[in-house]
């Protein structure tokens, strides 16, 4: 479960984002949507425990600032920066051990190959595509056995094989209980995906809605309808 | 913990294993080992000539270091520039499960390291060279390594992460710190100016009792004063004062709550560094880390020139909204340096007869020297589009680099109006020397892509500039040769008009090279 309460944040005289709050229950997946600079990544950034910030984010129930929150928290920015000498498995191996993860060696293979990682697991942070960068971020999330997810334009750079991976991957952590928080602008990318959404416009939650409320309508046209755009 | 730890040796172990892929680094680390062990014995003999080897001139080698390190940690801790974060961080560590504390003291290893070195340095020159006792350095080292690293990690902990107080205060605090660093520095320099700057001075500053009274700094060099020399009464209570001092920042910082509030900082102090080191790697001229954002000036008209000639109208509509058009820190570089030989060598130039050349020989070292500076050709050759352009590589050459060749005008007039003026050079002597210095600036620049071309990254960016100043050296030491021949045996005033012809026509040959580079964008490694 992640909940956000009366979060704000500013930087100098500008407004980011003010007073939102929201809550994802336990095994759903979110989605926040929004135009550019509609705060989505300052509300991401905070929850990731990046930003200073006023209110309160809570990660089942903790504070989000606390180290057992963190333990059960995976993140996955929208930028990957590796650690240019680190290899990729040596990535995955430095989260198993910040993390105290529990997950095995046949778990970590499987991840790789999924992604199709498996033979690029000696290569070094700074030898990667942008595209391999964002596979190692994500397998680094998974790796953590979160309960809480977040990513943050997760399908940006990805190949379509990968996509569709990574699809896999939020339904099965949604069967598995665990919370889901994904931030994008692609739309079409999230519509089987998502259980209860987000629409932020200019720092302010301007409205949510659930999917079983919401019956058969367009993701596409709930967006619009909330930002006042149109569908093209 | 742990994770950290095995973060940083992988890391280690891998940029040696890169390392030594690449036997240039091989070859540069042996050569720099050799160079630092060669300095440390040459100046252990002229300590050793100078009378200087015995515990009062470690003192007064110590106590400088003390306080260079103490105003440099100083003004970098208060800043919150004194740790280094990478990009990785933002999104590997501080989302992680490590207390910020931790985070904080682990990226910081690479001061404890200097810091390590430094005092390990000391004991090994302590017992070698100025004869102190070894059980001496051993306390002497608990002293500079020990007690000071954990003065270090106190005040680091302390400026970084403290959440209690206000952001308000902790930035008073930091601007009090500044200004008592300020203060030291002022005193420090009124001392020298109404004593004289000599051995006799320095010696005497370091004994005099008002150092060891400065608070932290004073109290750690009268630390080793004690131990060093021995007992006073003075330099026991202040060792006193240092170690409660230590003992108090460790307590302190010990019990401070952090939550990583800090981590918004180090995120962003991680992107301006990632963008100060990718300038660097370009070849800009980068001062510090997280520069103020530029502000460009409104230009309004419109240019209106086709072909290859659109990119040198476009860098002089980017120019025209800079502030400073086409002046740049190399231009002050140039004034500055051109100010300070102008008068520093006046007497040896006037002693000579040929003052202009002495401008030439100061010209052309500023060239040859000065190898990082570029501007923004170089950038042009990262945008697809100049590829795409309907002219010929040497039309495009020419238009992306007819910007930089005014612009070394302009900073060969800065450089050598002054020095030319003061020595007495006459004034077509002058122009023919800035002229000469545009002419070298753009074979060092055509020299550079040649360099690139032909080493590609094997050699790294280092590497193509050794490899661009000896061809530039080996081309231009033949002009200078064909010119001073030509000066002994007809006149002295044709090594100008030689160099400078000579000059036009390997350049010309050497863009003509060059040019291969703007066929296109695909370069060979």
């Amino acid at each position: 479960m992640l909940e956000i309460q009366e979060l704000s944040k500013s930087y100098g005289k500008h407004l980011a984002v003010d007073k939102v709050s929201f809550f994802v229950p336990d095994g759903q997946v979110g989605i926040l949507l929004g135009p550019n600079g509609a705060g989505k990544s300052t509300i991401i950034k905070s929850i990731a425990g990046l930003l200073r910030y006023q209110g309160r984010i809570g990660i089942q129930g903790m504070s989000s600032r606390t180290l057992e929150a963190k333990k059960i928290f995976g993140y996955v920015p929208e930028i990957p920066a590796m650690f240019d000498a680190l290899t990729v498995r040596e990535h995955v191996e430095y989260i198993r051990k910040a993390y105290s993860s529990t997950i095995t060696e046949e778990e970590v293979q499987a991840l790789f190959e999924r992604f199709e990682l498996a033979d690029k697991q000696d290569k070094l942070g700074n030898e990667l595509s942008k595209g391999m960068m964002q596979k190692v971020s994500i397998c680094c999330a998974l790796a953590v056995k979160p309960k809480v997810i977040l990513f943050d334009e997760p399908m940006v750079g990805l190949d379509p094989q990968a996509i569709k991976e990574l699809k896999k991957v939020v339904l099965e952590l949604r069967s598995q209980g665990v919370t889901v928080l994904i931030s994008t602008h692609m739309l079409e990318m999230v519509e089987e995906l998502w259980d209860v959404m987000f629409v932020m416009d200019q720092s302010h939650i301007i409205g949510s809605y659930r999917k079983e409320d919401v019956g058969e309508k367009d993701l596409d046209d709930l967006f619009f309808e909330m930002t006042g755009g149109e569908k093209r | 913990m742990r994770a950290l730890l095995y973060l940083t040796w992988r890391s280690f172990v891998n940029n040696v294993k890169r390392a030594l892929k690449k036997p240039v680094t091989l070859i540069l680390l042996i050569f720099l080992g050799v160079y630092a062990a060669y300095v440390l014995f040459a100046l252990g003999r002229l300590v050793t000539e100078l009378r200087f080897d015995s515990a009062d001139g470690l003192i007064a080698l110590v106590s400088v270091w003390s306080i260079y390190i103490f105003l440099a940690d100083f003004i970098a801790y208060s800043s919150r520039k004194g740790v280094i974060f990478r990009q990785a961080h933002p999104h590997f560590v501080f989302p992680a499960p490590i207390s910020p504390k931790l985070v904080l003291i682990h990226s910081a290893w690479m001061n404890y390291l200097t810091s390590v070195i430094v005092s390990l340095l000391f004991v090994l020159v302590g017992v070698t060279v100025f004869s102190v006792e070894p059980w001496r350095m051993a306390l002497f080292f608990f002293v500079g390594c020990i007690l000071e690293l954990l003065l270090e990690v106190s005040l680091m902990v302390f400026l970084y992460t403290n959440e209690s107080l206000s952001e308000r205060f902790i930035k008073g605090l930091c601007m009090g710190i500044k200004i008592f660093l300020g203060a030291v520095t002022l005193f420090l320099v009124l001392y020298f100016r109404r004593e004289g700057f000599d051995l006799d001075s320095v010696s005497a500053f370091f004994d005099w009792p008002g150092l060891q009274m400065i608070p932290v700094v004073g109290w750690n060099i009268a630390a080793y004063r004690l131990i060093l020399i021995g007992p006073t009464t003075l330099n026991m209570v202040c060792t006193v004062l240092y170690v409660c001092t230590v003992a108090a920042a460790f307590l302190m910082a010990k019990h401070m709550r952090c939550g990583g509030a800090y981590y918004e900082d180090a995120a962003k102090f991680a992107d301006d560094y990632a963008e100060m080191k990718r300038r660097k790697n370009s070849g800009e001229m980068v001062t510090g880390i997280g520069e103020k954002k530029r502000k460009f000036r409104r230009i309004s008209g419109n240019y209106g020139a086709g072909g290859a000639k659109a990119v040198f109208y476009r860098q002089l509509l980017e120019y025209k909204k800079e502030r400073w058009f086409i002046f740049t820190k190399a231009t002050v570089i140039n004034l500055a340096a051109s100010a300070v030989m102008a008068f520093a060598l006046r007497q040896n130039v006037a002693r000579t007869e040929v003052p202009q050349l002495f401008l030439l020989g100061m010209t052309a070292y500023m060239t040859l020297v000065f190898s990082g500076i570029t501007g923004k050709w170089e950038t042009e050759l990262k945008s697809p589009y100049l590829f795409l352009i309907p002219a010929t590589p040497f039309k495009k050459l020419w238009y992306a680099t007819l910007m930089e060749h005014i612009k070394a005008f302009a900073d060969g007039i800065v450089l050598c109006l002054p020095m030319g003026v003061v020595w007495g050079v006459s004034p077509g002597m002058i122009l023919m020397t800035v002229l000469i210095y545009t002419v070298l600036q753009a074979n060092k620049m055509y020299t550079r892509v040649v360099a690139q071309c032909m080493v590609g990254d094997f050699l790294g960016k280092t590497g193509q500039d050794i490899i661009r100043m000896f061809i530039q050296m080996f081309i231009i030491g033949i002009g200078i040769m064909a010119a001073v021949a030509a000066g002994i045996l007809i006149h002295v005033n044709l090594v100008f008009p030689i160099i400078l012809i000579y000059s036009i026509i390997v350049t010309v040959v050497m863009g003509a090279l060059a040019s291969v580079r703007f066929e296109t964008m695909e370069q060979i490694d």
